[in-house]
């Protein structure tokens, strides 16, 4: 607790709502927010402080982008084994369930592929050679880990991006039902969200439609739950006509074609479906059929 | 690429959002801060410390504490700690100043000490070296069950001491709530310098008697043969109780049954007259059984930039002895490598029944008395300042100084005569520097 707060640089906001308060800060590189339902300013005010510390704590530990940190450690190993703490491990353990599920479509070890690919509009197709060369550091059977140590091959390197925002979010939303189980919370980094206490006047939250980002294109009523989008319209490129989405398939090397702009999933809690909508986009043209068997409730924008 | 590649198993993807489900729960199963990397927990922990300890005009003490640590698995933790420290200096004997110079027996009857007038007489004859070894274990049995095990002994010149100890935790509650109960045995052999006095006998001095014969039978007189013993048993049960993200509170009952040889017999009480003139001298007698009660309540809290603790200490016996102590650390972490630390402690105590700081020549001898000014009415406290710094690697460095003082009073008796010239309850004041170093 005490090296993450000293962490605790980033600016937060906490204002008065009719329904209660509005905690406002920025973590993981989005807006992150806390709907509180709650009159008093010093709860309002504890549980936003909650909210931040263990956001950054978990930010600090596995973001690529800080250099000496839990996940730096990891991916400069050289081939040595490592060890790991108990959180470490069951992140791993929980990437090696979803790895397994999606028959290899989920990888946290494809970072090396995903970095071949930019995009923006005017990027180009990678040279398959440099593809053929990244997917050789790239595959997650080849890491071994147990419930203390983890050894995996010299240059492949791990990638928590793909689970790290949901997991923050429940994280956060479990510490503040624990701590705070009759007050009503809404917890949204970046529009992956979790609603930790069941509340009597759901909470509306609104998902947008890619195309017509202004406005809301549909509104979904949660008392308890979470959900999670995967897409953005904004991480695309064209070829010849063909349209390469952000999602890499790690078995391939290449975007997955015909995935959807953006998918939403409802689940028990963020990092489920948040899985969900990644492993639906991952499917491509049959998304909306794998969500339909997997009987949750989604919203699929194409 | 084809489309057919993409697909997950149909066989398989109707359970998947249900197999997430399960597979996410563990992410939560693990409360609060799951530790960093840093820490090598296969490693042993070692931390070595150099304390000093001196009082004004007293005992010095130099003290070496070398502890180290290590962990077999998730479940089982070894505890070694090992001290070494040296003695000198000198310590009040009981008796009160005089106007003229005092001449005192030394403990093992071979020689004596002069005091001048107008000086609390301090026995100077203390020096001493002491091995005290810990070895300890603790296992968690089930998750909410954890056993401590240990044992300990220590050696000086005149005493010895053996102890063991055992403990249980069981966590409820998420771990939010633990109780403790522990107790602990402990068997001390006391043979001091010179044998054991007899309670209350006279202390002979040389100069009184004619030849070295005389003196030497009168001063066997006073002592009893062989060593003895003291045996203590104590129970302690305690609660953790975590209040809030940042707050815990801790309250402990401690019980103390100690029988045996509880008398100093270093310690002497002066015999004086109405004009406050010393007439005798004797060793002081103490009884040989203490039952003692001890309440503590702490509270500990995570503040943005460093920990705070306040605690309350109340201990009574069937001594009468009864101390408050109030106490807290205030730590302030200047950078996530760099803390200072505020230390502040208040001390209370009431006399032990049988304390008196002399005796009269004209009122009956009690059954017990000591003037051992540790037992008397006293204040104290204690101010002192921490520094930590965490270097690469994982190693850490930290120094203390504290100032203590420490401020006998008067229990209520009238002061006779030429006593009211000089202090006899002195104040006393040390200095504590201590320098550490984990790795």
């Amino acid at each position: 607790m005490m090296s993450t707060s000293s962490l605790k640089t980033a600016l937060y906001s906490l204002q008065r709502r009719d329904w209660g308060y509005l905690g406002e800060f920025r973590a993981m590189a989005s807006p992150c927010e806390i709907l509180i339902a709650c009159d008093q300013l010093d709860i309002a005010d504890d549980m936003l402080d909650m909210a931040v510390t263990e956001a950054l704590r978990i930010e600090h530990k596995y973001s690529r982008f800080i250099a000496q940190n839990c996940l730096w450690q990891l991916n400069h190993a050289n081939g040595h084994k490592q060890l790991i703490d108990e959180e470490t491990w069951q992140l791993l353990a929980f990437a090696k369930q979803c790895f397994q599920l999606s028959d290899g479509l989920f990888d946290i070890s494809a970072g090396p592929l995903m970095e071949l690919w930019r995009f923006d509009p005017k990027a180009q197709l990678p040279e398959h050679a440099r593809i053929l060369a990244a997917k050789a550091l790239v595959g997650f059977e080849r890491i071994e880990f147990d419930s203390r140590h983890i050894e995996m091959p010299t240059g492949m390197k791990l990638d928590f991006g793909g689970v790290a925002k949901e997991y923050a979010v429940d994280r956060v939303a479990y510490e503040l039902a624990e701590c705070y189980p009759d007050i009503p919370v809404l917890v949204n980094f970046g529009g992956d969200i979790a609603c930790p206490v069941p509340k009597v006047n759901p909470w509306q939250v609104g998902i947008e439609d890619p195309q017509h980002l202004d406005h809301a294109a549909n509104v979904l009523a949660i008392s308890q739950g979470a959900l999670a989008t995967s897409g953005d319209t904004r991480r695309f490129f064209e070829v010849d006509g063909k349209r390469y989405g952000h999602i890499v398939d790690p078995r391939t090397g290449y975007p997955v074609v015909q995935a959807p702009r953006s998918v939403t999933v409802l689940g028990p809690n963020c990092v489920t479906a948040g899985m969900l909508a990644t492993m639906a986009m991952l499917q491509g043209q049959g998304a909306e059929d794998f969500l339909q068997q997997q009987d949750v409730k989604f919203s699929i924008f194409r | 690429m084809t489309q057919k590649n993409n697909q997950i198993n149909a066989r398989q993807s109707k359970q998947i959002a249900g197999a997430l489900a399960l597979a996410s729960c563990g992410l939560f199963a693990t409360s609060g801060h799951a530790t960093e990397l840093s820490k090598k927990a296969d490693d042993w922990k070692v931390d070595a410390a150099l304390m000093y300890y001196g009082e004004q005009d007293r005992v010095q003490a130099v003290e070496a504490i070398g502890t180290a640590q290590k962990a077999f698995g998730d479940d089982s933790v070894l505890d070694l700690k090992l001290v070494v420290d040296s003695l000198t200096g000198a310590s009040a004997s009981g008796a009160v100043a005089q106007s003229s110079s005092q001449t005192f027996t030394r403990p093992s009857g071979n020689g004596q000490y002069s005091v001048a007038a107008g000086d609390t007489p301090l026995d100077d004859t203390f020096h001493d070296t002491r091995v005290q070894a810990n070895v300890g274990w603790s296992e968690v049995l089930t998750p909410d069950w954890k056993l401590n095990v240990g044992a300990y002994g220590s050696k000086e010149f005149d005493y010895m001491s053996m102890g063991l100890n055992a403990s249980i935790e069981r966590g409820f509650n998420k771990d939010n709530t633990t109780l403790f109960l522990g107790t602990a045995y402990s068997f001390d052999v006391v043979d001091p310098v010179g044998g054991r006095p007899v309670d209350l006998s006279s202390m002979a001095v040389r100069d009184n008697f004619a030849s070295e014969e005389a003196y030497r039978s009168a001063f066997d007189a006073t002592r009893q043969s062989g060593s003895d013993n003291k045996q203590t048993a104590d129970v302690m049960l305690g609660i953790t109780q975590v209040l809030s993200q940042r707050w815990l509170l801790q309250a402990n009952y401690g019980l103390s049954s100690v029988n045996g040889y509880l008398t100093d017999p270093y310690k002497v009480l002066s015999v004086v007259d109405n004009n406050g003139i010393t007439q005798d001298l004797l060793y002081e007698s103490r009884p040989d059984s203490r039952l003692k009660h001890s309440f503590y309540v702490m509270t500990k809290g995570a503040l943005d930039a460093g920990v705070v603790d306040f605690s309350y200490r109340y201990n009574t016996d069937d001594w009468d002895l009864k101390s408050h102590t109030l106490e807290t650390h205030y730590r302030y972490y200047f950078t996530g490598n760099f803390y200072g630390q505020l230390h502040l402690r208040y001390y209370q105590q009431t006399a032990a029944n049988f304390y008196q700081p002399f005796l009269m020549a004209d009122t009956p001898l009690p059954e017990f008395a000591s003037a051992d000014y540790r037992i008397g009415d006293m204040s104290a406290y204690t101010i002192g300042i921490k520094f930590g710094h965490r270097l690469s690697g994982g190693h850490e460095m930290s120094y203390r100084l504290e100032y203590y003082q420490q401020d006998p009073k008067n229990n209520g008796t009238t002061i006779p005569g030429e006593l009211q010239n000089f202090d006899l309850f002195p104040t006393q004041k040390a200095i504590t520097a201590q320098f550490s170093y984990s790795f």
